[in-house]
């Protein structure tokens, strides 16, 4: 898995700064973009701030109890330019709605949020092996 | 998410390929239920009238006889009881149309078999990681 974008959408930035030092670390081979917000974040998919390429992989962070997340999950599953996206969802509320709402759009995964250091980097060299071992 | 035992359907018609995965889970200390169907059809068939509760991981191949791994996934999707569950495709093919065909059906990865034991070995490890990640 070389050569792409990697998106990852998080309201929290002490989250977005984690992860971007756990897969620098872990030296991944993509490109990393990062946004604080659903809305822009769909910008950068699909609107005037596209990234070229379209991103392959995006993270999308649930913070609260709410559907702004999914609803960014089904507007990705509906835009035929996107639908094919791999998404990984991180979550630190515990909401089966949300769990199941996200598995029946077929998600890649759906992960608990790691907050220590050393599980968060433990997240980031499991993904980032498992990017590297698919092929796109 | 692997360590509450949730079964695992193999969907492969080589029967050798069948065996590497049952020493590759073997040596990982993989104890996931296996169940095991030699193309689409059978597969669909123990989905649909045999494994209760139903797997949360299907491991594709691709190149089958009577109904080939896209050709399965294409059913799978369209059937309410069985769309949400996590597909990972495990093929010798490394067609461009199959990976985006696959990914199209939103699989969690397409990983090409590589041709070593050892290598083999380390893939299916990395899988265990990240299973062991996901809720599902």
């Amino acid at each position: 898995m070389t050569n792409s974008n990697i998106l990852y959408i998080d309201s929290c930035k002490t989250a977005i700064d984690d992860a971007k030092t756990a897969l620098l670390k872990v030296e991944v081979q993509s490109n990393l973009y990062f946004s604080e917000s659903y809305a822009d974040a769909w910008q950068m998919l699909s609107g005037e701030n596209t990234l070229t390429p379209a991103p392959k992989i995006v993270l999308i962070a649930i913070n609260e109890i709410g559907s702004e997340g999914i609803e960014l999950i089904k507007k990705i599953r509906k835009d035929a330019n996107l639908r094919s996206l791999l998404i990984f969802v991180i979550t630190s509320v515990h909401d089966d709605k949300n769990k199941v709402a996200a598995l029946d759009l077929n998600i890649a995964g759906y992960f608990d949020k790691p907050f220590e250091n050393h599980k968060i980097s433990e997240f980031y060299t499991i993904m980032n092996d498992y990017w590297n071992i698919i092929e796109f | 998410m692997i360590q509450k035992l949730v079964s695992i359907l193999l969907v492969e018609d080589d029967e050798v390929d069948v065996m590497n995965v049952k020493r590759a889970f073997s040596k990982n200390n993989i104890k996931n239920e296996l169940f095991v169907a030699g193309n689409g059809v059978e597969a669909l068939d123990m989905l649909r009238n045999v494994i209760n509760p139903l797997p949360k991981i299907i491991i594709l191949d691709i190149n089958m006889p009577k109904m080939n791994g896209i050709e399965f996934l294409k059913e799978m999707r369209a059937d309410e009881n069985l769309k949400n569950i996590s597909v990972f495709v495990m093929t010798t093919s490394n067609e461009d149309s199959d990976k985006i065909n696959a990914y199209n059906l939103n699989v969690a990865g397409y990983i090409l078999k590589p041709l070593s034991f050892e290598k083999f070995l380390s893939s299916v490890a990395t899988l265990k990681n990240f299973w062991s990640l996901c809720e599902m």
